[in-house]
């Protein structure tokens, strides 16, 4: 076979996995456009013959989306801060401190890291409901607030600050904390960017435990809303290829602006592993 | 600031880890409803009352098949794709790549939805674009399948990103001299490309299977686990006998052998890496 015909087979082979791909996301999103009768009509076309936003507007107005995407963008931002602060942190204490314990400690921390859901879950719904935590946000933010994923991440990420830096700083008599702010923290930024990506993307899709914590609907946050709206109206699929955008496309757009650290962040995580 | 630190990471692993773990296997030997709040030592009678229960034998068997099916598609598209766009004839490398991720990163409820869609019997895009009249998900032959499709296109681009930094850190020279040696593209990859390779497989096929082993969000969406028990998977028959039924001590139950189960296919692929004749083999 001439490099020619492979190369062709090749670009052939990776177009048609690429349609694929991006099929579904487009069809949502045309669908979405789409009046009911059109969207089940036995003849089918991708694009919209009259476009429209009534899809929009009637999820707006039967479901509020804007407010459960705000709900979900609030908890998305601050679990992603306070998940990635402590990270650092603890990534920081492992990586750069000697003490006793240190190693069985680390390991213990990774090994958490394979332990189903399944088995916690439902000790925790106890727990959080006999404290009178649920239908807070305290529920879904404190289970999230340390993350072993994070702090083994940050770990692997303190090989590039330097030991020297740390010395000279302490010697110069700057504070443990001003170390860790000023020094470690803008080192580490490539592996704090990462680990933000991943954070943001477990708390927005997370579903099982908000919809166990949050019973009052205004609070829900986005992902529970679908299963809702899906519930309530199972046969407005118009409405649910709207509110399957909402929550799609946003995502969609922040990984076209940002691929490169999305990609570059998936694999460190598992090279580095 | 150390001991601070060293502190919280422990209370937060014992009060939200080691605690429910106990709570759960203790939970396992109770009749447990929290509706009701009964909490009755019953023994291993949860236990008895699972490897009883077909439906419990079922989703067993979906689960293995399930993620059977969807590690082999991950890996056999990851390392197919990955390779195709390391080749020096392909261009748009960047764009492939950037593609083949982004179902990854979108968020899987919603996705599974759109999939609900795509697989609508009667103006879903799968049956009007390729011409089949399949009811996919009502159907218990194709139900199954229909979930692991939906998988495997979610998550063949993690793979993807995974299998191609795992290619450019191969040295040059030894990719080099199989070259000179005049092998042909498959011996290439079969001889040395592919053994090569061997540790980005094993961390793909452990972490998916840490994860499939917990799948929920796509039987959740797509079948509820029907038709019938067809797509009902050990994580799927907790939540439902948790959170629907408020059978917790059998949940726990059922949770604890799944946590079991995790535990050794997690140590036994870790064997089955580090065994002498595989490591020989790697050297070759």
């Amino acid at each position: 076979m001439s490099r020619r015909v492979t190369s062709v087979c090749l670009h052939v082979g990776l177009l048609a996995v690429a349609a694929v791909t991006i099929f579904p996301f487009v069809w949502m999103l045309m669908s979405s456009f789409k009046y009911a009768d059109e969207i089940s009509a036995v003849d089918q076309h991708l694009l919209p013959r009259v476009w429209t936003l009534d899809n929009y507007r009637s999820i707006q107005e039967h479901f509020d989306v804007v407010r459960l995407f705000g709900n979900s963008l609030l908890l998305s931002v601050a679990i992603t801060a306070i998940a990635v602060y402590s990270s650092l942190l603890g990534g920081y204490v492992f990586g750069k401190y000697r003490f006793r314990g240190r190693g069985p400690l680390f390991a213990l921390v990774l090994s958490t890291m394979m332990i189903p859901w399944a088995v916690v879950l439902i000790p925790r719904y106890t727990m959080f409901t006999d404290a009178g935590l649920q239908d807070s946000y305290a529920s879904i933010i404190i289970p999230a607030a340390i993350s072993s994923f994070g702090i083994f991440m940050m770990r692997q990420s303190m090989n590039n600050v330097p030991d020297e830096i740390l010395e000279a700083a302490r010697i110069d008599g700057a504070s443990e904390l001003y170390i860790f702010h000023r020094i470690v923290a803008p080192l580490s930024v490539n592996a704090i960017s990462a680990l933000a990506i991943f954070q943001f993307l477990w708390v927005w899709e997370d579903y099982l435990w908000p919809y166990l914590m949050l019973t009052t609907p205004s609070k829900q946050v986005l992902a529970v809303g679908l299963t809702t709206f899906s519930g309530q109206y199972s046969t407005d699929y118009g409405g649910l290829f709207a509110a399957t955008t909402v929550s799609i496309i946003p995502v969609v757009i922040v990984y076209v602006i940002f691929q490169k650290r999305f990609v570059a962040g998936a694999a460190s995580a598992a090279v580095k592993g | 600031m150390r001991l601070v630190v060293v502190t919280t990471i422990i209370v937060a692993i014992l009060a939200l880890v080691a605690w429910p773990i106990l709570a759960a296997l203790l939970g396992s030997l109770h009749d447990w409803n929290p509706l009701n709040g009964t909490y009755r030592w019953v023994g291993l009678a949860n236990y008895h009352r699972l490897f009883a229960d077909p439906v419990f034998w079922t989703s067993t068997v979906n689960t293995v098949v399930f993620m059977a099916g969807a590690i082999i598609g991950r890996v056999v598209l990851g390392m197919a794709l990955a390779y195709a766009i390391y080749s020096r004839l392909t261009r748009a490398k960047t764009l492939f790549r950037t593609l083949f991720y982004l179902p990854t990163v979108t968020p899987i409820v919603a996705v599974a939805y759109v999939w609900r869609l795509m697989y609508n019997p009667q103006f879903g895009a799968v049956n009007s674009i390729f011409g089949f009249d399949v009811n996919w998900l009502y159907d218990s032959r194709f139900a199954l399948p229909a979930v692991m499709v939906m998988t495997i296109w979610k998550d063949f681009g993690f793979a993807v990103i995974l299998y191609l930094a795992g290619l450019y850190s191969l040295s040059a020279d030894v990719l080099e001299a199989a070259e000179v040696d005049g092998a042909g593209a498959w011996p290439r990859f079969r001889r040395v490309i592919w053994p090569m390779l061997r540790p980005t497989t094993l961390f793909v096929v452990v972490t998916s299977m840490i994860g499939y082993l917990q799948a929920f969000v796509q039987v959740f969406v797509l079948t509820a686990g029907g038709p019938g028990d067809s797509t009902s998977l050990i994580s799927y028959l907790i939540y439902q006998q948790a959170f629907v039924k408020y059978d917790f001590g059998y949940a726990s139950a059922a949770a604890f052998v799944l946590f079991i189960g995790t535990a050794l296919l997690t140590m036994l692929s870790f064997r089955a890496q580090s065994a002498p004749w595989r490591g020989k083999e790697a050297h070759r």
